[in-house]
């Protein structure tokens, strides 16, 4: 028990300062990058943009796979991976949505149009934004993380659509141009960074769910035990 | 259990939603009623140049099918979870696989009935020629439907425990049918050109794909789905 609550005390001590230096060598790259010939400084923005929309990707890549893991377990570890995912998944995607929209504005001249990766993006969003209102619908865990798994699995179809949409489809968005080394350094640095800060709050959003499982069952145990609280341990607490 | 067993299976069941349609008369008049409404409606919208006609009033067709189809897919799910039916069918030796490719072949017969209501009405009101390529109009129509069966079968089952089920099905499925309007609106406005050809068959192909791919993913899933 003791070595279990340590681990989880070094966690951060060891998590964080990469991810600090992470985030930062990406802001420093991203100011230190050269201007866009047309854009100027506006262009920035497509270091964020692609950085959270990768993130999103993967995330929501991830979340299809723990939905497979849960349905072919049962384990509620898997639907908390899956719902952690989900939530970072959710909050890359609106980003990506956002970014886009702002760099369309000074690229295009307009804050939206009808392109396939955009169209595929927004439907990829609004499908995970219907995955919280469908879990938020069911009060059994078990019956909410198997809908969850299945919406998850089926909403992974639009992954690759969004990923080869511009190849697929013509349209108007950028298909890998092609860019200055500190541009790229710059791209790299930002996607690093955007990726190490995801996963921590990934990490610890799970280990929340975990946490509030826990109470849960504990909680649970003690309306069995007839509201007895005497009955808890110290290691049940663990 | 063999494949004949398993589709005496869908057989019965398949009966039994038709009968229970049939008698009660509850899903398919709303849907005649509201896609012929909405296409009305969207007639009134189309007093565009000649040239804009076909891409407009193709996709219109696709989405009036689209929101008049989604009261038959709510229906079948609805129908099964009144009165006991749901518990009856689980007391029963069927697989949810069973249970999902009966509900699919009922909604695909209702979207079919319903084109086959909505396509001359709307050539009419709209002007629209689709006569001249019947048999690709029906090729059209059948990957089309089945898709939207396939998708609209697959969520109805995941939202039938939800108090807001309608609500959250037309949230989900929307965004879902996306390609396959888009798909079937472009085919549709293809045959409207007289252009049947090489693209044409492209976006059929999408259409089979994306019926094969949900009608899939839904048999296999269906199994988690019925779990109690």
């Amino acid at each position: 028990m003791f070595s279990k609550g340590t681990s989880r005390l070094e966690l951060p001590f060891i998590m964080v300062p990469v991810v600090a230096v992470l985030v930062a060598w990406g802001f420093v790259a991203v100011g230190n990058a050269p201007a866009e010939l047309t854009m100027g400084s506006a262009h920035r923005i497509l270091y964020v943009h692609v950085s959270v929309a990768w993130v999103g990707l993967v995330a929501f890549s991830l979340m299809a796979v723990c939905g497979l893991g849960y349905l072919l377990t049962s384990k509620m570890k898997w639907d908390h991976w899956g719902q952690a995912s989900a939530e970072i998944g959710w909050i890359c995607s609106t980003l990506t949505l956002l970014t886009g929209s702002l760099w369309a504005h000074f690229a295009w001249g307009t804050w939206w149009t009808w392109d396939p990766r955009l169209l595929t993006s927004f439907v990829l969003w609004a499908l995970f934004s219907g995955y919280f209102i469908l879990r938020a619908g069911v009060d059994e865990p078990h019956r909410r993380a198997t809908l969850g798994a299945v919406l998850a699995v089926i909403g992974f179809a639009d992954v690759p659509l969004v990923t080869m949409a511009t190849r697929w489809y013509r349209g108007i968005h950028p298909v890998s141009p092609e860019m200055d080394p500190m541009m790229q350094h710059a791209l790299l640095a930002c996607a690093l960074g955007v990726s190490a800060m995801m996963a921590l709050l990934l990490i610890y959003r799970c280990r929340q769910l975990d946490l509030e499982k826990q109470i849960l069952d504990l909680k649970m145990d003690v309306t069995d035990q007839g509201g007895k609280c005497h009955g808890i341990s110290r290691s049940s607490l663990s | 259990m063999n494949v004949l067993d398993t589709a005496k299976q869908v057989g019965w069941l398949l009966h039994k939603d038709l009968v229970v349609e049939y008698r009660s008369r509850l899903a398919w008049p709303v849907m005649f009623l509201l896609g012929i409404i909405v296409t009305i409606v969207f007639s009134l919208q189309t007093s565009l140049p000649r040239e804009y006609l076909p891409s407009t009033a193709s996709t219109m067709l696709w989405l009036a099918t689209m929101f008049a189809g989604l009261v038959a897919i709510d229906r079948t799910g609805i129908a099964e979870d009144q009165d006991g039916c749901s518990v009856g069918l689980s007391l029963y030796p069927l697989s949810g696989s069973t249970i999902y490719v009966a509900k699919f072949l009922v909604n695909l017969c209702a979207i079919l009935v319903l084109l086959g209501v909505l396509v001359p009405i709307f050539s009419l009101v709209t002007d629209l020629s689709l006569a001249k390529h019947v048999g690709a109009m029906v090729i059209v129509a059948v990957t089309g439907s089945a898709g939207l069966a396939a998708v609209g079968t697959l969520v109805s089952n995941l939202t039938r425990d939800l108090q807001q089920r309608g609500a959250v099905l037309s949230v989900l499925l929307l965004p879902l049918l996306v390609p396959l309007i888009l798909a079937a609106s472009e085919a549709t406005r293809l045959i409207a050109v007289d252009e049947v050809g090489t693209q044409w068959w492209r976006w059929v192909q999408l259409l089979v794909a994306f019926a094969i791919d949900f009608a899939t993913v839904g048999i296999v899933l269906s199994h988690y789905l019925r779990e109690e």
